[in-house]
């Protein structure tokens, strides 16, 4: 037991070196933790809408829709013949697009606009702030997302240099030359291009979009109980040539499209790819320098009659320490940034999956540095010690 | 306290605070329920349809055999008629001089038939036939038939004036319900098709339902098969329909995108059902989701 306080000892005796080495797993796991926290809440973001409208068990589209933004219009009477396939219990239509606000002060700005069924209001927004999913039903309603409410639909202040003021139930709003009044605010995943989204109801956002032949963006389904999705899935394509995916495929279909067609995955990957380079070098030339700075004690506790394997327990004990420590520090760093970034605009998902990835990649730097300190303190003599 | 456990507490912190985010980044965002529960069909196969909610002799649109403009309106949107009950009449002050002079013109065919006849009867009753010549009294004779034309002519004329004048009311051709009604006192009522009718009748009991199936779906109806409808707004309304007929023509369905050109979406079968309205709050015009049953042969 005393050899390991020893170990303890050793490492925390040279200050200097200690601190440098944390320093340097604690930036890996800090860049490894922040750069995916940041990739992953990037792609959440792509799926955001598919996230937060988990009524239907299956999306219902054009089969050439490549990805959740990439709107193909259908017939309004594909959404009967979705109705009349075996196993649907309801399905309801749903519209999507971009449309431009019409700020007081002259500006433009591109929102997504989502139109729900008018007699059911599927699909409505998660988390009410203000107003009720209802309201809808009110002659011109929209329901405008908190972000975009604060931030880019946000009224200018009273004068050129007050602050702007956020947009409030009862106030209205200019959408492709057509009246829309505010009666809710809502809580919505923010979206990847940023745009605020505005609820409406369907027959209303037909009123708002530019005069198009077909305007049916998707149609959402429910599975009766008893039959499979998957089941349902495919006799909706075999009966109307429709797509029709479930939550996780139409995320995945969405995914790949961005991870494909975008330099999103790359940037980050290599960003990530960086961190740990950096970690391995700091940490690795740090520890070995130390073991070189602790030669002499080695070399004793060798000529006391100290195995290579009681060598191997304490350096391995001083590197997981380090390991664990670092890690910890740039963990708790990386979370913390995205605590106090709350409600700003950066993208940041950590799912349990990153932290374990994280200590996976820092315990790979402290085995590679283990194992490449070993290899002096095996070869040891322990005659140096008396060489002076 | 001594310093070494500085990093190790700064690093059990860090690791609070990634169970944090972790655990609040996993909360899936809650659900908003739909305001209305969608509605749901009875049948295990089916065809779904819109449809729209009409009376069953179909809504008549009244229209005006005459031009003019409206005197009086006898019925208001809502009220029950019945065959030939007045609904609105026209200004009809130059019919009624119009008969007033055919009157008099009656009268003094009449009076000329009288005279005619009294100038037979003086010729006829000379006895000295050297007193006149034969052609004289036929002059007499065909005078009287002219005379006598005359008054069936202006009877006729008088006939025809009346007529007019009835046909300055409008009646209601079946027994029903005045579902809408556009005629106000002193507008103007064309005698033409009209996009907005002056007024519309239809008999509201039973209630018919038309419902659009798209033609990639029509061959799977059968006639006779039981079918629902469910309100819109209201899921828990929902009231069996009784087939009645198909309209034996598919018909263009409309993309009503409010342009002035209007573009075929898609060919529909119309069905029509029909069904007992009872205390069901609908009302004729109203759209409702329809299924029809049909058969596992024809899914």
């Amino acid at each position: 037991m005393g050899v390991y306080v020893i170990a303890l000892k050793m490492l925390i005796g040279n200050r200097g070196k200690f601190y440098a080495m944390v320093f340097g797993v604690a930036l890996t796991s800090l860049i490894i933790t922040q750069q995916s926290s940041i990739f992953l809440g990037l792609m959440s973001r792509t799926v955001g809408f598919i996230f937060d409208t988990p009524q239907p068990d299956l999306w219902v589209m054009d089969p050439k829709v490549q990805f959740v933004d990439d709107v193909k219009p259908l017939q309004d009477t594909k959404l009967f013949q979705v109705r009349g396939v075996e196993g649907v219990e309801w399905a309801v239509p749903l519209y999507k697009g971009a449309l431009r606000a019409r700020l007081p002060n002259g500006t433009f700005q591109t929102c997504n606009v989502i139109g729900l069924d008018d007699a059911t209001l599927v699909a409505g927004p998660p988390t009410m702030i203000d107003g009720s999913l209802a309201d809808l039903r009110r002659a011109d309603g929209v329901i405008v997302d908190e972000a975009g409410a604060n931030g880019k639909l946000a009224k200018p202040g009273a004068t050129p240099t007050s602050p702007r003021v956020p947009l409030r139930v009862g106030d209205v709003l200019e959408l492709n030359d057509n009246r829309a009044v505010v009666v809710g605010i809502a809580r919505a995943t923010r979206t990847f291009q940023s745009q605020p989204v505005i609820y409406t109801t369907y027959s209303r956002a037909m009123r708002f979009a530019p005069r198009e032949r077909k305007l049916l963006s998707f149609i959402l389904a429910k599975v009766r109980s008893g039959y499979s999705s998957r089941d349902v899935a495919l006799q909706i394509n075999r009966q109307t040539g429709l797509a029709a995916y479930t939550a996780p495929q139409f995320k995945g279909l969405t995914i790949r499209y961005f991870m494909r067609n975008t330099g999103i995955p790359i940037n980050f990957g290599m960003a990530v790819g960086l961190g740990f380079l950096v970690g391995v070098a700091i940490v690795g030339q740090t520890f070995f320098s130390f073991i070189v700075d602790n030669m002499r004690y080695l070399g004793i506790l060798k000529a006391m009659g100290a195995n290579n394997r009681l060598l191997f327990h304490m350096i391995l004990l001083q590197t997981v320490l380090v390991g664990i420590v670092g890690s910890g520090l740039g963990m708790g760093i990386a979370a913390l940034t995205s605590i106090l970034a709350k409600n700003s605009e950066l993208a940041f998902y950590l799912p349990w999956q990153v932290p374990v990835v994280t200590v996976l990649a820092t315990s790979l730097i402290t085995l590679i540095t283990t194992v490449a300190s070993l290899r002096k303190v095996f070869s040891l003599e322990p005659g140096i010690v008396f060489r002076g | 306290m001594n310093r070494f456990y500085i990093l190790p507490i700064a690093a059990i912190v860090g690791i609070v605070f990634v169970i944090r985010t972790v655990i609040a980044g996993s909360v899936p965002p809650p659900v908003a329920a739909p305001v209305v529960e969608p509605a749901q069909p009875p049948y295990p196969i089916f065809v779904a349809g819109s449809g729209i909610i009409e009376s069953i002799s179909e809504n008549i649109s009244i229209a005006s055999p005459l031009p003019g403009v409206i005197k009086s309106v006898y019925v208001k949107a809502g009220d029950h008629v019945a065959t030939d009950q007045p609904l609105f009449s026209l200004d009809d002050r130059d019919v009624i001089a119009e008969i007033q002079v055919r009157q008099a013109q009656v009268e003094k065919a009449q009076a000329a038939l009288e005279d005619a006849k009294t100038q037979l009867g003086i010729y006829k009753n000379v006895s000295d036939t050297r007193a006149i010549t034969k052609g004289e009294l036929l002059k007499r004779e065909s005078n009287l038939a002219v005379a006598s034309a005359g008054v069936t002519e202006a009877q006729a004329l008088l006939g025809a004036a009346k007529t007019t004048l009835d046909r300055m009311t409008v009646r209601a051709p079946i027994d029903g319900d005045v579902l809408q009604s556009r005629a106000r006192v002193g507008e103007f009522a064309p005698a033409q098709v009209l996009t907005s009718p002056l007024m519309v009748v239809g008999n509201v009991t039973p209630l018919a339902v038309r419902v659009d199936i798209d033609e990639n779906d029509a061959w799977r109806v059968q006639p006779g098969t039981r079918a629902t409808a469910i309100l819109r707004g209201n899921s828990a309304v929902s009231f069996p329909l009784t087939f009645v007929k198909f309209e034996p023509y598919v018909i263009p369905k409309r993309s009503l995108t409010g342009e002035s050109f209007e573009r075929v979406d898609t060919r529909v079968l119309q069905v029509v059902f029909s069904f007992d309205k009872g205390a069901l709050p609908i009302y004729v015009g109203q759209l409702v989701d329809v299924f029809i049953e049909t058969s596992a042969a024809l899914k």
